[in-house]
């Protein structure tokens, strides 16, 4: 733990002016209120987790906000541009991965990314582009013949494309094993040392803790509590919460990490 | 660029990413491309033609005992396939390469001899070569059979004048190569836009690359341009490489290839429609492929892809008159069989169209992104 919790120690306060500006968003599917009043700001440069169980309204909340889908009321503004006004703007400005996100078979990578450039309308420097993501040996291959964690990565790379102001994470971590998880926090991190405002949603709460600058909890449409994680924590300590069984100094992922080591073990 | 506010870069990029994909997928190719090819390729070497017979069609406007005698003795000989009729329909079939030769046996012919040098035989200039040869055949069967029914007058083989004078027709010699192409290429461009639209596009819809897609600025209107030219481009290459081998193996163009090409954007325009339909309608691969096959199988045994229309029971032939590939079919033939133009295509074209729109306003309605 001590590489996260270092990085976890120089994470900025979130000081910048707001590029997000979410008002009170709603969104019904049949008789189900998927997301029923949701209101936030993220700050320029900043991490923002929107942490929840599955069927809380994360990705819809994502996808509102993304262009992706057609918001009932509210409002969502990115980077001074209202999405119901102009969806195209917004996605122009912003770097999108989806959650079952897949490509064109028969592309490959740089390839990919090249047709991804030009629906951007712009160059691009797919080899810079996959060496930050460590897939420089497979700038030939076909996203199918990637493994789980490789394909992510190429994911976010595909997001990278146009140097967006905000980058959407949906569920980055979801079904990886220990090992690429933890890889895929680091390029999060570098992608915030670049200055990239970075939104994710994860179920994983040692995630949260590790990555994001704040969280946003939501349960069943709305959200419960935001705040960053140190704080939600104190209050939660405040209110005079313990745990039922004292802190451990390790846990079982540590002793997975420790027993199969921190590289990754990636097919090819 | 930027002509007229099209983002020439955007648009190009997709173009070539829509050729790579279908490029590269082999199953595309092969149910696209090499499987009409094998087809036509089996079909030319089975060659159905009967190259030994001569067709021959008579026309008696005798209509006594001498002139039926002849018409027996000549059905007689195993080599001839006689047919009967009007002097115009006889002829029209010579012209349009059905028959070899036509016998004319005038009003008043009787089989004493001298008057029966009064036959007239018109023959096909298609090919010189067989015409010579049963122009032989020809002279000595009608001899025979004269010689036969005027009871022994003349003896064989003395010296007689050759009862028939030909006169040569101009005429197309057509062979089942130039019924086989233009159907193999009217059933290539249904299949290219049946499934080289439905099923590529299904697949990107399922696994969500389509969305993937739309999670960029670029709009729907880029990508099914794109598809649209790709498609378009591909089918010419696929026609220009089916008529190629064709005429390398005897097909013969007796129109212009302008027509042709108009027949073929619009069949394309058609089954494009026809496969954009599908794509927007399924959710996945497995509800695509029965209403593709369900549409493409009755047109390719029905349409006179393989063989001709006319063979079929009436009823039958008058239901599938109207199936787009028929009209599209009927046109082809009528440009490469017929030399025919545009300007003398009007039912055909008119079919065609009417075809277009529903298949295009279908398109609109059902298509769906997700």
């Amino acid at each position: 733990m001590t590489q996260d919790a270092a990085a976890t120690s120089s994470r900025r306060a979130p000081t910048g002016a707001p590029i997000v500006v979410v008002r009170d968003l709603r969104k019904r599917y049949g008789s189900l209120q998927a997301v029923d009043g949701v209101s936030f700001e993220i700050a320029e440069g900043e991490v923002f987790g929107i942490l929840g169980p599955n069927g809380a309204g994360k990705t819809t909340t994502l996808e509102m906000i993304e262009g992706m889908r057609p918001i009932d009321s509210g409002s969502a503004i990115v980077d001074g541009i209202d999405v119901q006004e102009d969806p195209r703007g917004v996605k122009a400005r912003i770097g999108i991965q989806l959650q079952a996100s897949s490509f064109f078979d028969e592309l490959h990578l740089v390839e990919l990314l090249e047709l991804f450039g030009h629906l951007y309308d712009r160059q691009v420097d797919a080899a810079a582009l996959l060496a930050d993501v460590e897939l420089t040996e497979k700038a030939r291959a076909q996203v199918r013949t990637l493994s789980g964690g490789q394909k992510q990565r190429f994911s976010i790379a595909s997001a990278l494309v146009n140097e967006p102001r905000v980058l959407f994470l949906d569920e980055p971590t979801t079904g990886l094993d220990p090992q690429a998880r933890h890889h895929l926090w680091g390029l999060v991190r570098q992608i915030r040392e670049r200055g990239h405002t970075v939104v994710l949603t994860t179920h994983y709460m040692e995630e949260a803790e590790e990555l994001c600058d704040r969280v946003a909890i939501m349960d069943r449409g709305v959200i419960v509590a935001l705040d960053t994680p140190q704080r939600l924590v104190d209050a939660l300590l405040g209110r005079g919460f313990t745990k039922v069984r004292v802190e451990r100094l390790a846990n079982l992922e540590d002793v997975f990490l420790d027993l199969t080591g921190h590289d990754l073990r990636e097919e090819g | 660029m930027r002509p007229f506010g099209i983002r020439l870069g955007m648009f190009w990029a997709l173009f070539v990413a829509s050729v790579l994909m279908f490029v590269r997928n082999r199953a595309a190719v092969f149910f696209s491309l090499f499987l009409p090819l094998i087809i036509m390729l089996i079909f030319g070497v089975l060659n159905f033609e009967g190259a030994t017979t001569i067709q021959l069609g008579i026309v008696d406007e005798a209509r006594n005992a001498a002139s039926a005698d002849l018409i027996d003795g000549l059905a007689a000989f195993d080599y001839i396939e006689p047919t009967s009729g009007s002097r115009d329909a006889e002829l029209a079939d010579l012209e349009d390469g059905d028959l070899d030769f036509v016998l004319v046996i005038p009003d008043g012919f009787n089989r004493q001899p001298g008057v029966e040098s009064k036959l007239v035989a018109y023959a096909s200039t298609a090919d010189p070569a067989q015409a010579q040869v049963g122009q032989g055949l020809l002279q000595q069967a009608v001899g025979t059979a004269l010689f036969a029914t005027a009871g022994g007058g003349n003896p064989p083989g003395g010296a007689f004048a050759p009862p028939v004078t030909f006169e040569l027709v101009k005429s197309r010699d057509l062979g089942y190569i130039d019924f086989l192409v233009p159907g193999i290429v009217g059933m290539t461009v249904m299949q290219l836009g049946l499934f080289g639209v439905a099923f590529g596009f299904v697949h990107l819809k399922r696994t969500g690359a389509l969305r993937r897609l739309f999670a960029t600025p670029t709009s729907p209107a880029y990508f099914l341009g794109a598809q649209v030219a790709s498609r378009l481009i591909i089918c010419a290459v696929q026609v220009a490489i089916l008529l190629g081998i064709g005429i390398w193996f005897g097909l013969q163009m007796f129109g212009d290839y302008a027509s042709l090409a108009v027949i073929v954007l619009l069949a394309a325009i058609i089954f494009l429609a026809v496969g954009f339909s599908i794509a927007g309608w399924a959710k996945n691969e497995d509800q695509a492929a029965p209403v593709a096959n369900l549409i493409s199988l009755p047109m390719m045994f029905l349409s006179g892809v393989f063989f001709p229309r006319d063979a079929m029971p009436d009823f039958l032939a008058s239901i599938t008159q109207f199936m787009p590939l028929t009209y599209v079919n009927e046109a082809l033939r009528a440009v490469v069989n017929d030399g025919a133009g545009l300007a003398s295509l009007g039912p055909e074209l008119l079919g065609m169209g009417v075809w277009a729109i529903i298949t295009f306003v279908l398109a609109v309605r059902l298509f769906k992104w997700e």
